[in-house]
């Protein structure tokens, strides 16, 4: 007889039939990966980071390869918040997933705005509030590095956000566990870690940076035991569940994440090396507990025995 | 079979039946993709997987110079320039590369004669297309441009459309023209006959080419190569910028229409 096996989790009300979703920015809203990928098996479409009125983005090149990672610089490009409820939640929706917006925002009050507007479209079922991206000049990074900053935000978007609300870590921190603690005590419902680590890439020939903004955010395998390092620690610190990611390209490596302490999952840069790497990740999952006789997926979240 | 009621975005295992070196730094792989054959169209892309070079995390793209659409292959010509390309001379046939396709906007043909130039290794992606002119029997004239005789890989399967040499330019005199193509392209549009120029190559000669053009007239499609990730519109790395803001190459392009390119 086949065990039923429960695949539910709950990452801080956001209910989600399976603990698979995308990392922002790497799978836009969904839509582009649909001919690879079926979106109704995903336990939520997260969509690129949204500003209010959308910006530009940076200059190119925008990516480097590095040893199994990339790095990147887009700079949070996108055309704001009415096309994202015009255009792509109701196709999120169509596909009877939940959607998980990532908040961006220069200033602390666009931010603000930015939910304000989301809340009155009314179709998104939970936020991401990006305060870790490493790509924009203003906000993203400036505001996830320091705790005062952090406390600030969180505050803010907690006083608008009627719907769970998880806040976006920086791994470009001293102290991760000190940031988690702060963004659970301003009102944060759950976290989401790592965001891409800083770094840069030079070609030596040309004696010029292989990006057009110098630095950028590394993500792929290279990043995967920075990231569950502080999944670790940050399950430690906390108790808001976390969404654990970085590096993510197999069911087993999620799983390692989920033992780390996260009760789902993103799996991102897999996305451009195996466009079907969403679906895959999750059968990955279903294969873990099958051969492990695992009956709920829930037993897996910090199920890492030290 | 060639079944083309395919999805317009579908992945494949290829599988290498050839690999050969065609001139300096320039090799032609043959991959057996019968799904892919069918559905390339002039001017689109494979995103490759590269086997064997799993730290290399991002797939390559590359447009497909020729399909046999009855043998169910296609062909990609490619230069050496990067790890990824160096690693893919040592392949062998039977090794098998995932592909995803056929990605991408490509050329679309004129009412009247076109120009098709190609610079280096640009002018493989233009080939399918000249074959559709020829098959359609729409006028068109071939220029080519390379460092040096022996880099003009194209050269014959150009000439066997044209029945006849195409116009050739080499940097270093060893053939036609001595000199960079845009002068070649520049005494032909100054006849006034043709609707419209179809050029890949650097992107200089691009933005070379697009500004005789202009110049002259006639409209100009270029085809834009940006570093790219995902390739299928989602990662917003391939951007051009354009008259009407940043465009993705992978699904926007590559082909655009060179007046709307920001250079």
């Amino acid at each position: 007889m086949v065990m039923a096996l429960n695949l539910q989790v709950n990452l801080g009300g956001l209910v989600m039939a399976n603990p698979v979703t995308d990392a922002s920015g790497t799978f836009a809203a969904g839509r582009e990966y649909a001919d690879f990928v079926d979106v109704s098996r995903m336990g939520a479409v997260t969509t690129k980071g949204v500003s209010l009125h959308g910006w530009e983005g940076n200059d190119s090149p925008r990516i480097a390869e590095t040893p199994s990672g990339m790095l990147n610089s887009i700079g949070l490009q996108n055309p704001g918040v009415a096309h994202l409820c015009e255009v792509d939640l109701p196709w999120i929706k169509s596909q009877g997933v939940p959607a998980i917006v990532n908040v961006s925002g220069h200033s602390l009050e666009e931010y603000v705005q930015v939910i304000e507007a989301l809340e009155e479209d009314g179709t998104t079922d939970a936020y991401e509030i990006n305060i870790s991206c490493p790509n924009v000049d203003a906000g993203g990074l400036t505001f996830g590095t320091h705790v005062p900053s952090v406390t600030a935000v969180v505050s803010a978007c907690r006083e608008v956000a009627k719907r769970p609300m998880i806040v976006k870590l920086s791994p470009n921190v001293t102290d991760i566990a000190e940031i988690a603690r702060a963004a659970e005590a301003a009102g944060a419902d759950a976290i989401s870690l790592i965001n891409t680590l800083l770094g840069m890439a030079i070609d030596a020939k040309t004696r010029r940076p292989k990006l057009a903004r110098v630095v950028g955010g590394l993500s792929g395998p290279a990043v995967k035991p920075v990231a569950l390092r502080m999944v670790w620690q940050c399950h430690q610190a906390v108790k808001v569940p976390i969404l654990g990611m970085g590096g993510i390209m197999t069911g087993e490596d999620a799983v390692e994440f989920m033992l780390a302490g996260a009760t789902a999952v993103a799996v991102g840069t897999a996305n451009f090396t195996n466009p079907h790497a969403e679906n895959d990740v999750l059968d990955g999952i279903i294969a873990y507990c099958e051969q492990q006789g695992v009956e709920d997926v829930n037993e897996l979240i910090g199920g890492l025995q030290c | 079979m060639c079944d083309c009621s395919a999805p317009k975005h579908f992945d494949e295992k290829a599988r290498v039946l050839a690999n050969e070196q065609i001139g300096p730094r320039l090799y032609k792989i043959t991959l057996a993709a019968p799904k892919m054959a069918c559905a390339i169209e002039p001017g689109q892309f494979v995103h490759m997987q590269l086997t064997g070079m799993e730290a290399h995390i991002l797939r390559r793209p590359f447009s497909v110079y020729r399909t046999d659409r009855a043998a169910g292959s296609i062909e990609i010509i490619y230069q050496v320039v990067g790890e990824g390309t160096s690693f893919m001379t040592s392949y062998v046939p039977g090794i098998e590369c995932a592909l995803i396709g056929a990605m991408g906007h490509g050329w679309q043909p004129c009412e009247g004669k076109a120009l098709i130039v190609g610079g280096g290794v640009g002018a493989a992606p233009l080939f399918l297309f000249a074959e559709k002119l020829a098959h359609e029997s729409r006028p068109f004239e071939v220029v080519l441009g390379a460092q040096t005789e022996s880099m003009l890989v194209t050269r014959a399967d150009y000439a066997q459309l044209l029945g006849r040499d195409p116009i050739l330019a080499t940097d270093d005199g060893s053939v036609g023209y001595a000199g960079f193509c845009t002068e070649p392209v520049r005494e032909e549009l100054a006849c006034g006959q043709y609707a419209a120029v179809y050029c890949c190559g650097p992107e200089p000669l691009m933005r070379a080419v697009a500004a005789i053009a202009a110049e002259a007239g006639v409209e100009c499609f270029v085809s834009m190569e940006k570093r790219m990730a995902c390739g299928v519109g989602a990662c917003l790395s391939c951007v051009v910028e354009t008259s009407a803001g940043k465009k993705r190459s992978c699904v926007d392009g590559p082909v655009f229409n060179a007046k709307d390119v920001v250079w």
